[in-house]
């Protein structure tokens, strides 16, 4: 307790002594807290603006936008309209494939690359591994979609290269709607599966090493030891991280799949980020893409409400 | 475990473990190695360079000094720079002011701020209405939009809140015993013991702006505005040379007519991320030596 705090503390009793005066109470409270509320001041108006403001602004999904005079209320009419919309079920149904596929393909990645990083005995070695794979987290998408071009390109890039040295005819993975959500996929690993590790790691590093001797002197092997003493140690983190993930289910990723799409694919990897700007920036149809928003934003509030109150009881430690 | 204990097979499999990371490592780095390679290449021989190569082919700066030299992608260095340089320090002051605040365990209405502020994560009314509010306070076509656009990071609010609640209690009653005010037990007392959590935070602030494009997109329509992650987008994602290398720079410059457009596409994406390579080393190192990792997720 810090000595103003005591001294608030101090004065508080007498204060209770005469209830009539509640705004006494208010006025010892003011003169020790007001710079505090000076330094929280910007903070709480920043936050008023750009984020309760457009949850005031939202109540266009409502309403059908006007470029002059006042927007009409509509009710749920955009909402109705985008449920009996083939192109709004098709964005829902790609936002929830490439969900599905991240949580099966790229969540164990992450999960691996600790287990097998916390083998590495050499420091400076698993130090060197460690900054080469943390690197792309910190690249744009815009970076890495360029990356992604240039090695898939089927003329020069790296991978038709060495598709060629094995007799196969060059791919074009960028353009095939057959093949790009797998590129999705792989572009994620190579992104983000090297950092997310680190919280396994973060993990792996706290274990008790009394709990590797135990196991040592009862003989037991490598496998041994990440099964029965890795494993378990990393277990809450990895049940915290796996309800994150469907907590966040509908955010499949915006800056990814804008800088990936093209013409040729644009329809597989379309997802409910995507069709909101193009529906309302580009199309100007500002109330449906309000009310796509607005539908992803109320869902994904459940999920990661739901995803926080799960983990806290599974696991004592919640999403914040 | 002692070398002299392990079992050949064990040597085996400490082999494959090494060489699986190492694949991993070099999966990552080599791409990037070759766009840099190609990027420094004598730009005829650009054509035939291989998908692997990591060493320029020939040596020439042709391709660095046409980037260099285009008024589109030296705006955009400007425009990155600013942008990313005010938006860090507003960023670190609002963040740091408000999270001392937060952070003293007594403040009244502490709770209330607390759910405030958790709110506006859970919740995101989306694009949109974000869109409607910077066009309603006029900000369009202003540097402010996007620099005021994530001025206090919730996540990285919490996560300062928690450093700071760290610092012992002795040390903020002897400041305020020799009569320091709030702020300068902030600046004299806190500061200092949690200079790594800021200067972590502080760094990704900057990463952030630096590879934010799509509010810059939106929010500024004039193209004069547009940071480097605008301009790259334009070229290499949305394949639009002509308004990049400009029909006149092809013309005033000469040896542009050689110029492919992969060594350029090579040389732009080094280019935009080669702060990023800068900052890197500190990131690494704040990082290694705070005890961040467990509790950021970037």
């Amino acid at each position: 307790m810090s000595l103003e705090e005591k001294r608030l503390t101090a004065a508080a009793p007498q204060i209770g002594n005469v209830p009539k005066i509640a705004g006494d109470r208010l006025r010892v409270q003011l003169r020790t807290w007001w710079p505090y509320y000076l330094m929280l001041l910007p903070g709480i108006v920043y936050f008023l603006i750009f984020h309760y403001f457009p949850i005031y602004q939202a109540r266009l999904a409502f309403e059908d936008f006007r470029i002059f005079g006042d927007n009409v209320w509509v009710g749920l009419k955009h909402f109705q309209t985008l449920l009996n919309s083939p192109s709004f079920y098709q964005v829902l149904v790609n936002t929830l494939i490439i969900s599905t596929m991240k949580m099966v393909f790229f969540f164990p990645v992450p999960i691996l690359l600790a287990l097998l990083l916390n083998e590495v005995r050499g420091s400076s070695l698993r130090r060197f591994i460690q900054s080469a794979i943390y690197l792309p987290h910190f690249l744009s998408w815009v970076v890495v979609a360029g990356i992604f071009i240039a090695a898939l390109s089927p003329s020069t890039g790296v991978v038709n290269e060495i598709r060629g040295w094995l007799g196969l005819a060059p791919h074009g993975f960028m353009t095939d709607s057959g093949s790009i959500r797998w590129v999705v996929v792989i572009s994620s690993i190579w992104q983000s599966a090297g950092w997310d590790s680190l919280l396994y790691f973060a993990a792996i590093m706290a274990i008790d090493p009394q709990l590797y001797d135990a196991a040592e002197m009862d003989g037991a092997n490598r496998w041994q030891k990440i099964l029965h003493v890795t494993l378990p140690g990393i277990a809450p983190t990895i049940a915290t991280l796996f309800i994150l993930n469907v907590g966040l289910f509908l955010n499949a990723g915006f800056d990814q799949m804008f800088n990936l799409a093209n013409d040729a694919v644009r329809d597989q990897i379309d997802i409910i980020d995507t069709y909101v700007y193009r529906l309302g920036l580009q199309s100007g149809q500002f109330s449906l893409a309000t009310a796509a928003g607005l539908f992803k934003g109320v869902i994904g509030m459940l999920l990661i409400v739901a995803a926080h109150k799960i983990s806290k009881r599974l696991t004592g430690k919640g999403v914040w | 475990m002692t070398s002299s204990r392990q079992t050949r097979f064990e040597r085996i499999e400490q082999a494959i473990i090494v060489s699986s990371l190492l694949l991993m490592a070099v999966v990552t780095l080599q791409p990037i190695l070759n766009l840099l390679a190609i990027s420094f290449s004598d730009p005829a021989r650009v054509p035939a360079m291989s998908g692997l190569a990591i060493t320029p082919s020939g040596f020439s700066l042709d391709v660095w000094t046409l980037l260099l030299n285009h008024p589109g992608v030296q705006r955009g260095i400007l425009n990155s720079l600013f942008i990313t340089l005010t938006g860090t320090v507003l960023n670190i002051v609002f963040t740091t002011l408000m999270a001392w605040a937060l952070s003293r365990p007594r403040l009244p209405g502490r709770r209330f701020l607390f759910v405030f502020v958790l709110i506006t994560i859970v919740f995101e009314p989306g694009l949109i209405p974000d869109y409607f509010v910077v066009r309603e306070l006029g900000l369009l076509n202003t540097y402010w939009a996007v620099i005021l656009y994530k001025l206090v990071n919730a996540w990285y609010l919490i996560i300062l809140v928690r450093f700071f609640e760290e610092v012992p209690n002795e040390l903020l009653e002897a400041a305020e015993l020799d009569g320091a005010n709030p702020f300068q037990t902030l600046w004299k007392v806190v500061l200092p013991l949690t200079r790594p959590a800021i200067a972590t935070i502080g760094l990704f602030y900057l990463v952030y702006h630096w590879n934010e494009f799509l509010r810059p997109m939106i929010y500024l329509t004039d193209s004069g505005m547009h940071p480097l992650q605008v301009v790259l987008r334009q070229f290499v994602v949305e394949g639009d040379k002509l308004s990049m290398v400009g029909i006149d720079a092809m013309s005033n410059y000469q040896a542009a007519g050689q110029i492919s457009i992969r060594a350029l596409n090579a040389g732009m994406i080094m280019l935009t991320i080669l702060p990023i390579l800068a900052v890197y080393p500190l990131i690494l190192k704040f990082f290694t030596k705070g005890t961040m990792s467990g509790a950021l997720k970037g």
